[in-house]
């Protein structure tokens, strides 16, 4: 038996952290779409299993690329020589993160390079190698950023850094291009009912990544921009960095 | 909130409750959607799989068991569009393969007649289709499964390669391993259903009806429950037609039957409910007829009957589903109506069908006629006197009862039902010696 891959599209989108929660989602909805895929994640039999799925759902064009951004010094190269026989690159997706229930200043310091290994040295090694390519197809670069990153608290500590590091990644590259040359997008996640929030308290609905994952593909290739996601986030936001310190000190959870 | 040297385990908690209702539990819940995280409990941690949480009885959680929820392992892995074999991964939901499947020329003729049943659930419950008798229980559709077990990980099992492994995880209620794919045989689908009504008088009619029919595609009966009229209905025969235009069948996901129906406040199926309901059904169906359906329309009956369900209200109720040998089932039949003139019980609805399969482990097949009875509020101490005096009549007649559907069933039931209930239950637990899988069900049956 084998999956058939028959599809005439034009154009490849490269979702990296793309085996689960957002990342499945986007591939699911670009597939939909037909956009031919480059599905980055860590374990091949979730990138297979659901290659094989979309291919014969869709009849996708897929190839995949097992990665451990954790260990893996130069993502990038291995990404692009990964691309093998698919159409040119028009598009770089990366819902990849990482987040440690732990990451509260007790982590090890091998914990927080893996961190930060994930969740902003792959994005800008990444970014950088695709760079040349994206420009010359004029596509786009879609970032994820967190609510995490509104304002820095005890908990998240590493990740929620690495998130507002994201934020000037996303500056510098709209400073260096002119619009119409490349197309930068990021998104301030809220919550999102994935693995991560699985069971947890939440103190607001925490959204579909199916409905993410339209709103993400309707607008590629569109403008730059950076938005809250859902957009109720831009006042949570807005509330929380407008708390005065001593209240804000206060907040706990 | 999961502990913190959980997260990332995907272990949560919450309220699980059966389809019938009839068991709740406050269950510790994973939900893997990544091969590893099927790794991630401790090996001794004791489990149970859970698929579209559909079934009947609280076959999913229970017993101090976390519940392994494979619903994200849901994706088409290989499709054969030549040989008709189809490899999917174990929480796929069988409405949505047979949506996948039908527009390719192809069917899974086994199907439950809840859509979000998953793949895995059919095997591990060896569920029957539309007609037993000519297509067999799910497990005549593996050609290949996957079975996790801890500490041994991914193990492939056909017929060839662990053959008692893989006898025993078909129908063995996860309690071998969670399965994880299987690879299935499929069959060429009619362009229709032309679905023929003969009424009957009684059961042992219907069960002559049925034997006549063995080999349509769709074959049951459906029987008025009223002590006054009890056994009368119309056994519904199902055959091919690949000429006729069916009606028009709205067979998108969006219509599938819910996992989970709020039931009404107040309860339908009083006795006034189920006098009006099975008049209306009697003077709709209870006639000769032809229609003529779409095969997905025959499939997933129950999309159909989500008032139904319901209208069982808070107290739910009990499904008991014998298999009884052909040549006792008159006898049985006719038992049975004198002990429904007697009891007087609130009977909401009965099926029957053929079976033509073997007896094997605990599995709900051999050769006769099996009745399922829908019973409303079955903690009522008259409505369960009622099930157990069914029971009494089903074993001293031969019958099987289906352990997956019925939730009144005990463990000195199963004994007295299974004349070999200790070799099968050793056989099935020959491969989990330390016991770390089980549910609710598996407990309330000594397995």
């Amino acid at each position: 038996m084998s999956a058939h891959a028959t599809s005439a599209a034009a154009s490849t989108a490269v979702i990296v952290g793309a085996s689960s929660g957002l990342g499945r989602a986007l591939a699911t909805e670009l597939a939909r779409r037909g956009q031919a895929l480059l599905l980055v994640a860590s374990d091949a039999r979730d990138l297979q299993a659901l290659a094989n799925d979309l291919a014969l759902r869709f009849e996708a064009t897929v190839a995949t690329l097992a990665l451990d951004l954790a260990r893996e010094p130069d993502p990038g190269a291995r990404i692009l020589a990964a691309r093998g026989e698919l159409p040119p690159l028009s598009a770089l997706l990366l819902p990849v993160g990482l987040s440690l229930a732990d990451d509260d200043f007790s982590l090890p310091a091998a914990r927080i390079g893996e961190l930060l290994s994930i969740n902003l040295h792959a994005p800008h090694a990444i970014v950088h190698a695709l760079l040349p390519a994206l420009r010359e197809a004029r596509g786009t670069i879609v970032l994820f950023g967190s609510i995490a990153a509104a304002r820095g608290r005890g908990r998240n500590v590493v990740y929620a850094s690495a998130k507002r590091a994201l934020e000037s990644l996303y500056e510098s590259l709209r400073q260096a291009h002119p619009p119409r040359a490349l197309h930068v997008q990021l998104y301030r996640l809220g919550f999102l009912a994935t693995n991560l929030t699985w069971g947890m308290k939440l103190p607001m609905p925490a959204s579909d990544p199916a409905d993410i994952a339209r709103h993400v593909a309707y607008r590629l290739g569109k403008r730059s921009f950076a938005r809250y996601l859902p957009r109720r986030f831009a006042l949570v936001a807005a509330i929380v960095r407008a708390l005065p310190w001593f209240a804000f000190r206060r907040m706990r959870g | 909130m999961p502990p913190a040297d959980l997260r990332g385990f995907a272990l949560a908690e919450a309220r699980l409750t059966s389809f019938d209702r009839q068991f709740a539990a406050d269950a510790r819940i994973q939900r893997p959607d990544r091969y590893r995280l099927l790794d991630a409990l401790p090996p001794q941690q004791r489990r149970i799989a859970r698929g579209g949480g559909v079934s009947y009885v609280a076959a999913s959680f229970g017993d101090d068991a976390v519940s392994v929820d494979m619903r994200a392992f849901d994706r088409l892995l290989a499709f054969d569009i030549h040989t008709g074999l189809v490899c999917v991964e174990a929480g796929a939901r069988i409405g949505d393969v047979q949506r996948f499947l039908l527009p390719r020329g192809w069917y899974l003729p086994v199907a439950p007649g809840h859509p979000r049943a998953t793949i895995g659930g059919c095997i591990a419950a060896d569920v029957h289709g539309k007609n037993p008798a000519r297509d067999g229980t799910f497990r005549a559709l593996v050609e290949e499964l996957q079975l996790h077990v801890p500490g041994r990980g991914l193990l492939s099992l056909d017929v060839r390669h662990e053959r008692d492994l893989f006898d025993a995880t078909c129908g063995g209620f996860g309690l071998t391993g969670t399965i994880t794919r299987a690879t299935l045989r499929l069959t060429r689908p009619p362009r229709a259903i032309a679905l023929r009504r003969v009424p009957v008088d009684d059961l042992a009619q219907a069960a002559r009806v049925l034997r006549e029919a063995a080999n349509a595609r769709v074959l049951y009966g459906w029987h008025d429950g009223r002590p006054a009229h009890f056994g009368r209905g119309v056994v519904r025969i199902g055959l091919s037609d690949d000429d006729a235009r069916p009606r028009k069948h709205d067979a998108s996901a969006a219509r599938d039957l819910p996992a989970t129906i709020r039931p009404l406040p107040l309860p339908l199926w009083n006795r006034h409910g189920i006098a009006l309901a099975d008049a209306w059904l009697s003077r709709r169906w209870c006639k000769p007829g032809l229609d003529v359906i779409d095969l997905t329309e025959a499939l997933f009956p129950l999309n159909d009957a989500r008032l139904y369900f319901a209208g069982y209200g808070k107290a739910g109720l009990a499904e008991l589903q014998w298999l009884l040998p052909h040549p006792r089932f008159e006898a049985f039949a006719a038992a049975l109506t004198e002990r429904v003139a007697r009891d007087q019980p609130r009977i909401a609805l009965i099926s029957s069908k053929l079976f033509d399969g073997i007896t094997q482990s605990f599995a709900f097949d051999g050769k006769g006629i099996s009745l399922a009875l829908h019973l409303p509020d079955p903690a009522q101490s008259s409505q369960r006197a009622f099930c157990e005096a069914v029971a009494e009549l089903a074993i001293a007649h031969g019958g099987r009862p289906n352990p997956i559907k019925d939730s009144t069933l005990e463990a000195t039931t199963m004994r007295r039902a299974f004349a070999d209930f200790d070799a099968q239950r050793a056989a099935l637990l020959r491969h989990d010696p330390e016991r770390r899988f089980g549910s609710e069900m598996t407990r309330r049956l000594g397995l």
